[in-house]
């Protein structure tokens, strides 16, 4: 089973001087929380606010060849976590035929926000509301903590 | 959908990784490309930490636990049998180097917009040849980079730590 899951946004994790996806689910009762470095971090950052750099980025030089080729992705799914590694698959779908490629979630998640492809989280690897103190660290947080990055 | 012109194969001149430098308190990295079978003539570009980092890990054939951005770019065309013909320093403006990735998949050829950062990491992998154009071989900066270069060759950069996420 998996479930749809909205990328809603960032936050810095100032004890692991990293970034914070954080996925939910529509119903907003599950959560996901996926630690990412900061150059992965700007690559979804970027995304979610729309900004178009001068020059191709990354993930936007990534959507150019799939474009040249009209490959086009399907969705995105974060089907695993081992050892504190979230594991994910990005399904492509090309002349017909689906192909699945294997990817780190900060790829998977950046390249699924500049195809407007859903992702899905596997829901034995979504976080369930055990983790009060994630929870309440998240209400706490007011909307301009999300989506900005100092860099 | 590219109407990127390719230049011409005379306009072409093969370069090499040469290495990757830390410019010191900066956030930046240094790749030197070295013309191939010519080792004196180097040919500096200056790419953030995180694109000279992808770089340095192909150079060095860094085999990271989970594929980092360039080698799923690499996966990517690896699935779709799309060939990386070489990439293309073809363009300078404002003190902005411009790049092409030459791709073909069944005789179907494409010309892509990069960066040059994403255009080498990628070439590394692929394995392809990386060329400057003449053009832009002449309208470089011609300010006495070797010296310069020099002093920073004791702090060249060692392996990016690799963080999993």
């Amino acid at each position: 089973m998996i479930t749809q899951m909205q990328v809603k946004g960032l936050m810095f994790d100032p004890y692991n001087n990293a970034y914070i996806v954080v996925l939910r689910d529509e119903e907003h009762s599950d959560m996901l929380p996926i630690w990412v470095g900061k150059s992965e971090a700007g690559a979804i950052s970027m995304s979610m606010e729309n900004i178009t750099p001068p020059r191709p980025m990354t993930h936007d030089f990534m959507k150019s060849l799939l474009d040249a080729y009209n490959a086009k992705v399907i969705s995105v799914v974060i089907t695993d976590l081992s050892e504190h590694t979230y594991f994910s698959k990005i399904h492509l779908m090309y002349e017909d035929s689906e192909y699945t490629v294997d990817a780190r979630p900060s790829d998977a998640i950046a390249l699924a926000l500049r195809s407007n492809a859903p992702v899905f989280a596997n829901n034995s690897v979504i976080t369930k509301q055990s983790s009060e103190e994630l929870e309440q660290w998240l209400e706490n947080l007011k909307p301009e903590d999300f989506g900005k990055l100092d860099s | 959908m590219s109407a990127l012109d390719l230049p011409k194969e005379q306009d072409l001149v093969e370069y090499r990784v040469d290495r990757v430098l830390e410019e010191a308190n900066t956030d930046t990295r240094i790749i030197v490309l070295a013309r191939q079978n010519d080792a004196i003539d180097t040919f500096p570009i200056w790419v953030g930490a995180a694109e000279g980092n992808a770089i340095k890990l192909a150079l060095d054939t860094m085999i990271t636990p989970r594929p980092m951005s360039h080698d799923l770019i690499k996966s990517f065309a690896e699935h779709l049998n799309i060939t990386i013909q070489r990439v293309i320093i073809a363009d300078v403006k404002n003190s902005t180097y411009y790049a092409l990735v030459h791709v073909s998949n069944k005789g179907v050829e494409r010309t892509i917009d990069a960066r040059p950062s994403d255009a080498i990491a990628l070439a590394l992998r692929a394995p392809c040849p990386i060329y400057i154009t003449r053009d832009v071989l002449k309208r470089r900066s011609t300010t006495n980079l070797e010296a310069w270069l020099a002093k920073l060759e004791s702090k060249d950069i060692g392996t990016p730590e690799v963080r999993e996420m």
